[in-house]
């Protein structure tokens, strides 16, 4: 005999199944929205890499310590692979929205990741919050973002206000080891990434007692940096605390060297810094420079999937995850992760599923302790890491019990 | 008689007589293809539902205003201003400003953006009008790269950070609308088609006669006592006034602005070059080129962008290239001809 | 910032004018010669810098000696520009100025992306040339051997093209071409070669450009939009057809916006350069040498 509570699960079941069937028409899609062309297209094609290296652990059964990994496909939608759809934005707000909508709409992505530019990320954002769409923040640092109150915003890793608590943090150790640490010099380009960035680093200068020796604002993808950087030298700060982008990277570290001005110290706001071109143009130059970062590959030596994402990213893209990438890499899993847990491809579901998110952080790539997003979508638990440039590869110095050793300090003594 | 209206000389003759009526009934026939092309992009928004489509048709409509806008200055006026872009950034702003710190609504951000635009048209053109040709046109540029410039760096206007439009309920008095598109079709549609109707008047007034006659030869026309300074400060206050009015519909759109996301380069190109593919200094010019660009530009960027290998940029440049050479005369030609061989 | 300091920034200033100066001497040219105003200048800088790595990366020779072989390539590069794109906008005799403008901001678009497409969006550098890392310190004021150079090559290219223009029977024919095109005809001068030429040559003096940047500067595909609108601002500050325009104006535009850097927050720098332009356009309205 059947009765109510045999119907209400065999429904239940059927609905499930349904769900399931619809994602299991083979596949389960995701939107990227990056840039894709213009003069940060490299970004979109490191992403690129970063995520097809993703989509191998979710796609295929891989016998790693992630979420994801350990089935092909996703086992909750019955084995469904996920595909990504990838969107240029072109650096503007209202070309993301455009393709965010596109894709939602025609697409129908279950999700959308992205977008590295922080005004892209929020007009990207604000559109999926309207459709019920979630959007994950891969790589944008801004710290507004997570501030507007929107249910379907998620960010897996930190914003500009934890990245430079942890440098300050830093600092304070290394004064408090009786290091000379008296003045910083701000530099940084004139887009929201330089802004945030410096309008944080002013803040903890003054809060925690350090002098700021230098401000300076520069033009973003300037032809020349000498009167900039002549102005770095004049002031000569104990610590020179750079915001820039690759072009700007290479040409300021160049132009430090033309103007024969090594500074103390340099920690810099990832970026540029960590980028290839900018290593392999001027590494020479860096040695013992510290930069905030996401991840380190020094991490690979104690956490075997650390490595082999490494690996297996390499193998696509010629270079190391860096800070960047790896941030994408883990968006894109978390993500995955929440649908399987959801069972399902509805916005509001995998909401809740990312709402619910809780992976311990020696279940991903990261140097993070844990994935847990607070109300407003943050993960509060990103805790950044420093690393040195030293022997041409970096090394974490910080937090101390990460670290692989003491840094190197100061950098030009 | 074709298309950009140049009117033949006065006189009582005969000739001259069926002239002016054959001009009166060409006047009509523009008023009427203006009605049925307004009357059936109203009936568009029925049969296209896809919100990215109607995103694309939002933007061209747009366009085709801003365009047209340009065109009074460029077109009719000869003054081929590449710093467009400083009064749609001043538009854009001006209205999310207002409406942010001070609830003003976007219909009167795009009048007080307008005027605003229009006062610093008047700036512009005295430090720029005595130069001629492409020394005006660099002029220009320079003149929205300095506005570009001075809203990075203001705090006031939230500098690199922008400003935010906040989330609200839907609402044609705030013109903000969470999904549906509509309200935003017909608001571009109104503004291109009040844009369209200045042009046309414009074509067979006193002003527009004084701005032909400074764009085809400026010291005949002196000498025929047109003030041609101040000539071509009209033509680019009212140019001025309609493009912030739609940079002010655009903040309204996006629900966000920041400086190169309203005043970069690319959108004073974007104004010029529909009227260059459609005709120049023609009225409907603007409009074909608009109708045809924006698409293409929408279209080869999410179909073929995704890529990431430039593809979508080579085939856009190589179309542009191709329609600028064929046609430089523009695309309304094609039709000029038919309605000629009548 | 001391007296020292000073020095340095406008010495700089100076180094980078002179490369300014380079880079526009090519636009001014061919404005000079036919009113158009090419639009994809910068887009040729960016493709003679590739020109220059790749000769340094597959060939392994170093950008001071390919840079014949650079200014050679971009020569038929220009040539071909005109012939096979120009040309052809030229037609319309009405309204030719927006008409070149957009054919050839076609052309740039195009550039760009068949850039992107076949050397990917990656920035480059060339690592290991002769003149890297070495400066001269003159007196406290540190000169990089590399902009030196740059320096260098832009004075000789000047002092070259003077001669061109004024001695040999190329040079006359253009300078005739562009005083008066319908009397040239009646001499025996083919206006369409002179302008195939004047365009080869005006690409040549930006491959020179492109070859001595790439000593320093990093190169993708979008790296032309940097220095085109300096480039523009110098041609027309220094008058449209001046080639001594171009480079008094080159050196003007790179000691102000260093001296701009210095006295403002650098972000601005740029405001230096364009009030510095309208002001000058105001009280000159043909530039400081133009002729019009």
């Amino acid at each position: 005999m059947i009765n109510r509570r045999d119907t209400l699960i065999g429904l239940a079941g059927l609905a499930g199944a349904l769900t399931a069937a619809r994602a299991q028409g083979g596949e389960v899609v995701i939107g990227a929205i990056y840039p894709m062309t213009g003069p940060t297209a490299q970004v979109g094609t490191d992403a690129k890499h970063a995520f097809d290296t993703a989509l191998e652990v979710i796609n295929t059964a891989v016998s790693l310590e992630l979420p994801t990994a350990k089935n092909a496909g996703l086992a909750g939608l019955g084995g469904a692979k996920v595909r990504i759809v990838y969107a240029d934005h072109q650096a503007d707000p209202q070309k993301g929205r455009a393709e965010a909508e596109r894709l939602i709409t025609q697409e129908k992505v279950a999700a959308i990741v992205g977008c590295f530019h922080s005004s892209v990320s929020t007009t990207v954002s604000a559109t999926c919050e309207r459709y019920g769409v979630p959007f994950v923040c891969a790589d944008s640092s801004s710290p507004s973002l997570h501030r507007r109150n929107l249910k379907f915003f998620f960010r897996t890793a930190a914003h500009d206000e934890m990245f430079s608590e942890a440098m300050f943090n830093f600092l304070d150790a290394q004064k408090a080891k009786g290091q000379k640490i008296a003045s910083v010099g701000l530099f940084y380009e004139d887009t929201i990434f330089g802004s945030d960035s410096s309008n944080v680093q002013r803040k903890l200068a003054q809060e925690r007692g350090y002098k700021v020796a230098c401000d300076i604002k520069y033009r973003n993808s300037s032809p020349s940096l000498t009167a900039e950087v002549q102005q770095i030298k004049s002031a000569s700060p104990d610590v020179l605390m750079p915001s820039s982008y690759t072009t700007d990277a290479i040409l300021l570290v160049k132009t430090m060297a033309e103007l024969g001005y090594k500074p103390k110290s340099i920690i810099a706001q990832a970026a540029g810094f960590v980028e290839k071109p900018t290593l392999d143009a001027v590494g020479d130059r860096l040695g013992g420079m510290i930069t905030r970062a996401s991840f380190s590959v020094d991490l690979g030596e104690k956490r075997a999937s650390a490595h082999a994402i490494n690996e297996k990213f390499k193998a696509r893209a010629g270079r190391d995850l860096n800070d960047q990438t790896s941030r994408q890499f883990t968006a894109l899993i978390v993500l995955a992760d929440a649908i399987d847990r959801a069972r399902s491809t509805d916005g509001q579901k995998v909401r809740d599923a990312l709402a619910a998110t809780d992976i311990p952080g020696d279940k991903t790539i990261m140097p993070w302790s844990r994935v847990k997003f607070g109300a407003d979508g943050q993960n509060t638990f990103a805790s950044p890491v420093l690393i040195q440039y030293v022997g041409n590869r970096f090394v974490t110095v910080y937090p101390f019990e990460v670290a692989a050793g003491a840094a190197q300090w100061p950098m030009n003594g | 008689m074709d298309q950009t209206g140049t009117m033949p000389a006065v006189s009582n003759a005969p000739a001259a007589t069926a002239a002016r009526s054959t001009f009166a009934q060409q006047r009509r026939r523009q008023l009427l293809q203006g009605a049925i092309v307004l009357l059936l992009i109203t009936l568009l928004p029925l049969f296209v539902t896809n919100a990215y489509l109607r995103n694309v048709l939002v933007l061209t409509l747009l366009y085709a205003a801003l365009a047209q806008s340009w065109n009074i200055l460029g077109g009719y006026c000869g003054q081929v201003s590449l710093g467009h872009a400083l009064y749609f950034g001043v538009g854009a702003y001006a209205a999310s400003k207002l409406f942010v710190d001070h609830g003003v609504v976007v219909w009167f951000g795009m009048l007080a953006g307008g005027a605003l635009a229009a006062l610093l048209a008047l700036v512009v053109g005295y430090a720029c009008f005595r130069l001629k040709g492409h020394y005006f046109s660099i002029a220009t540029i320079l003149f929205a790269e300095i506005g570009l410039t001075l809203l990075h760096n203001w705090d006031y206007v939230g500098a690199a950070t922008g400003i935010q439009w906040p989330f609200g309920a839907d609402s044609w008095w705030t013109l903000q609308f969470a999904r549906d598109k509509t309200p935003y079709i017909y608001v571009a549609l109104g503004l291109a088609a009040i844009v369209w109707l200045v042009t046309w008047w414009i074509e067979d007034s006193r002003w527009g006669y004084w701005w032909r006659a400074v764009k085809d030869n400026p010291d005949a026309a002196q000498s025929l006592g047109v003030t041609v300074f101040r000539s071509k400060m009209a033509a680019s206050a009212l140019s001025a006034f309609f493009t912030a009015a739609g940079g002010a519909f655009y903040a309204a759109f996006v629900s966000y602005v920041d400086p190169d996301s309203v005043m970069n380069f690319r959108f004073s190109l974007l104004m010029a070059l529909p009227v260059v593919l459609g005709g120049i200094g023609t009225l409907w010019g603007p409009v074909l080129g608009a109708a045809l660009l924006i698409p293409l530009t929408e279209f080869s960027r999410s179909y073929l962008g995704g890529g990431g290998n430039g593809v979508d940029l080579m085939i856009y440049g190589a179309l542009v290239m191709s329609v600028a050479l064929i046609k430089p005369e523009g695309l309304v030609r094609l039709f000029a001809k038919r309605m000629a061989a009548r | 910032m001391n007296a020292a300091a000073w020095l340095q920034v406008l010495a700089s200033g100076l180094l980078m004018g002179l490369v300014y100066g380079l880079v526009a001497v090519g636009l001014s040219l061919i404005f000079g010669l036919m009113d158009v105003v090419n639009f994809a200048h910068g887009e040729f800088l960016m493709l003679a810098m590739y020109a220059a790595f790749g000769l340094f990366s597959f060939a392994h020779l170093d950008p001071v000696i390919a840079l014949p072989l650079v200014a050679a390539a971009m020569f038929g590069v220009g040539a071909f520009a005109y012939a096979g794109v120009v040309r052809h906008a030229l037609r319309f005799k009405a309204n030719t100025g927006m008409v070149q403008i957009f054919a050839t901001f076609g052309l740039a678009t195009l550039i760009q992306g068949a850039a992107q497409y076949l050397f990917s969006p990656d920035y480059r550098s060339i690592k290991g040339g002769w003149l890297e890392g070495h400066t001269l310190n003159v007196g406290g004021v540190f000169l990089p051997s590399a902009q030196v150079y740059a320096a260098l090559v832009s004075v000789l290219a000047f002092g070259g093209l003077y001669l061109l223009m004024t001695r040999t029977d190329f040079g006359r024919a253009l300078e005739a071409t562009r005083e008066d095109k319908g009397a040239v005809a009646l001499v025996g001068i083919d206006s369409n070669r002179v302008f195939t030429l004047g365009w080869g040559l005006g690409a040549a003096l930006v491959g020179v450009a492109g070859a001595v940047l790439a000593t320093f500067y990093y190169i993708h595909p979008q790296v032309g939009a940097s220095f085109a609108l300096i480039a523009y601002v110098t041609v027309a500050l220094g008058g449209f057809g001046s080639v001594f325009g171009a480079l008094a104006a080159g050196v003007i535009v790179g000691i102000v916006e260093a001296g701009t850097a210095a006295l403002l927050p650098p972000a601005l720098k740029a405001l230096g350069v364009y009030l510095l332009y309208l002001a000058v356009l105001f009280l000159r309205p043909q530039g400081l040498f133009g002729k019009l």
